[in-house]
């Protein structure tokens, strides 16, 4: 690619202005290879390595394994309680995005279609919580708050929080309504419809594309969240997920003889999001890519 | 009469996002301003201490060895993130067979969780059985074990496990702003005689200018407060190399018996770390901001 048009230019013989860029084009192709295989080599020996015994792992330099331990995931499951891992990142995602997109929804359609005093402030609120960041102080206050409404032996303290962060899909949600026509609002307020009607018969089926997206970035961002639970849960190991159990193997006493386990617990915490990515990777990429625009 | 009906009925449909957005995000920031004046340990009486524990944090050596790590921990990410993610944006920019493949799976490690990860590369990346020494070893690349979480490489390691899970992300970034430049400029200047590199230094990156500052931004912001996957993966170890300052405040909240670094929970003096933590964030990108402007002025 680099070269091809200077060879072009210099007018040198046709071989050798091909030779270059043949050249070119397989430098390039062996840099994306090289990329490609560097970003999915640990996810590779992840896989591999969650179906060895934890003896072929320690004695390595195999990514094959001779024989394919099925028995690791039983035994995770059972034994490393992983289905209680599993099902607690599945109620708080599940929870957390149901909450965010009604939240959401509900403040981007009286903020896009109504009027009323204080709505530039509101507006600010939301786009201050995306920018201000003071790291692990906010924990502590939102865990006392927790301990004080008794939702600090339950997820869904944890949820609250997440919904709380809302913002985000606020400002998504704000701009996709900003390009939907209101014919559609006033022909159902001339007929009758009240605004909660409205939001419900009209705006939602509407904004339905929109909330897809929301829905499915919200569901990874809970299902992939470390601090909270990890602040929430540690007096309750019953309550952790699966980023949270994940890690306490790899501090644990017996990480070492473990390592079957962590790769096996690993492929369930990625799995479930690489399939949801096999299908739909545009709608993931559209949301980074979208957030730069708006 | 209707406009107050349309007030009552959006403040409504507010109330859940104002109600949350001020008690989960407002609240506690609040706190934290309220308490970075007291000495607060979690326990027992708060009693106020006036600017002792921004006193305290001047002198506090482990916390300013932190705030040169993070500089470090950034610098390294995104001298090496940024050029790499924008190289594979131009070639990706390109039309050819499994283009879009390409961009799926580098934009892969984006949408896995940091904590998972970290735990995943300890495995591989620690010295004893850490897998990626072995099959170095195999494939005789190197003569001996490398300690990567070690005193001498955990840095570098972390940096590089950083620059894994960003690649994707920035490049997509640069991908958005790069389909913003009109492709008929490419062609004129190829008729004009400009090279590959002369295209790319001389109407790529002016034109991606705007996105360009942007991302950078962005990049700094994310690379100066990220310390989930430094916490899974080193707790800040070993010997503190790779502690960062949100990691350090992290620790001064919920500490952890097992890092390098141990610490009785101080709530005051916690908070006052968290705020001039946010306000080093702040400076940062504001000079950035500014110097970028002032080279905007230059061209």
């Amino acid at each position: 690619m680099t070269n091809s048009s200077a060879y072009a230019q210099s007018g040198q013989p046709f071989r050798l202005r091909l030779a270059g860029r043949w050249g070119g084009r397989l430098l390039i192709g062996l840099f994306l290879l090289v990329i490609a295989g560097l970003i999915l080599f640990p996810l590779v020996v992840t896989g591999f390595g969650s179906l060895m015994t934890n003896a072929e792992i320690t004695a390595g330099g195999k990514l094959i394994p001779a024989k394919w331990q099925f028995i690791n995931y039983k035994e995770a499951w059972v034994q490393a309680n992983f289905s209680r891992f599993l099902w607690n990142s599945l109620f708080l995602s599940a929870a957390s995005t149901v909450g965010t997109l009604i939240v959401a929804s509900m403040a981007a359609y009286v903020v896009e279609r109504m009027t009323f005093p204080g709505k530039a402030l509101f507006v600010g609120l939301q786009a201050s919580t995306m920018f201000i960041s003071i790291g692990a102080v906010v924990l502590r206050p939102q865990f006392q708050l927790m301990v004080k409404l008794h939702l600090h032996t339950t997820l869904w303290g944890v949820v609250l929080i997440l919904i709380s962060a809302h913002a985000y899909i606020f400002f998504i949600l704000l701009s996709f309504l900003k390009g939907l026509s209101r014919e559609l609002d006033e022909a159902a307020r001339i007929d009758g419809c009240s605004n909660a009607g409205i939001y419900w018969r009209i705006i939602l089926p509407l904004l339905r594309p929109a909330l897809g997206v929301g829905a499915l970035f919200t569901f990874c961002g809970a299902w992939n969240e470390y601090l909270r639970p990890l602040v929430f849960t540690l007096n309750n190991p019953e309550l952790q997920t699966l980023t949270v159990g994940l890690s306490y193997l790899r501090y644990g006493p017996t990480a070492a003889v473990q390592t079957h386990y962590m790769f096996a617990g690993a492929c369930l915490s990625i799995l479930p999001l690489l399939l949801a990515y096999a299908v739909a990777n545009r709608s993931f990429m559209q949301m980074t890519a979208g957030s730069l625009k708006g | 009469m209707l406009r107050l009906r349309q007030t009552g009925f959006s403040y409504l449909f507010l109330f859940p996002s104002f109600l949350l957005t001020a008690v989960l995000g407002l609240y506690p920031i609040g706190w934290a301003i309220w308490y970075m004046f007291f000495d607060y340990k979690g326990y027992g009486e708060a009693s106020f201490v006036g600017l002792a524990n921004f006193e305290r944090l001047a002198r506090d050596a482990q916390y300013w060895d932190s705030v040169v790590n993070t500089f470090v921990y950034a610098g390294g990410k995104l001298a090496i993130t940024i050029p790499l993610s924008l190289a594979l944006a131009v070639i990706l920019n390109r039309a050819f067979r499994g283009r879009s493949l390409l961009r799926a799976v580098i934009f892969l490690p984006t949408i896995i969780s940091s904590a998972v990860m970290a735990v995943v590369f300890y495995m591989l990346f620690n010295s004893y059985n850490g897998l990626l020494n072995q099959y170095l070893l195999k494939l005789n690349l190197i003569p001996e074990r490398i300690d990567w979480l070690g005193p001498d490489h955990a840095m570098l390691t972390t940096i590089l496990i950083a620059v894994w899970g960003a690649v994707g992300n920035y490049m997509l970034l640069f991908l958005a702003g790069l389909q913003n430049i009109p492709q008929d400029v490419y062609e004129s200047a190829s008729i004009d005689g400009a090279n590959g590199r002369q295209q790319f230094w001389h109407l790529t990156v002016p034109m991606l200018g705007p996105v360009l500052q942007i991302v950078i931004m962005l990049a700094i912001i994310n690379s100066l407060k990220g310390y989930e996957s430094i916490m899974v993966l080193t707790d800040g170890g070993p010997i503190g190399k790779t502690e960062v300052m949100f990691l350090y405040v992290y620790k001064l909240f919920f500490p952890t018996p097992s890092a390098s670094f141990t610490a009785d929970q101080q709530f005051g003096y916690g908070s006052a770390v968290g705020f001039a933590t946010a306000v080093i964030v702040g400076i940062v990108t504001l000079l950035y901001h500014l110097l970028s402007r002032r080279l905007n002025k230059l061209q």
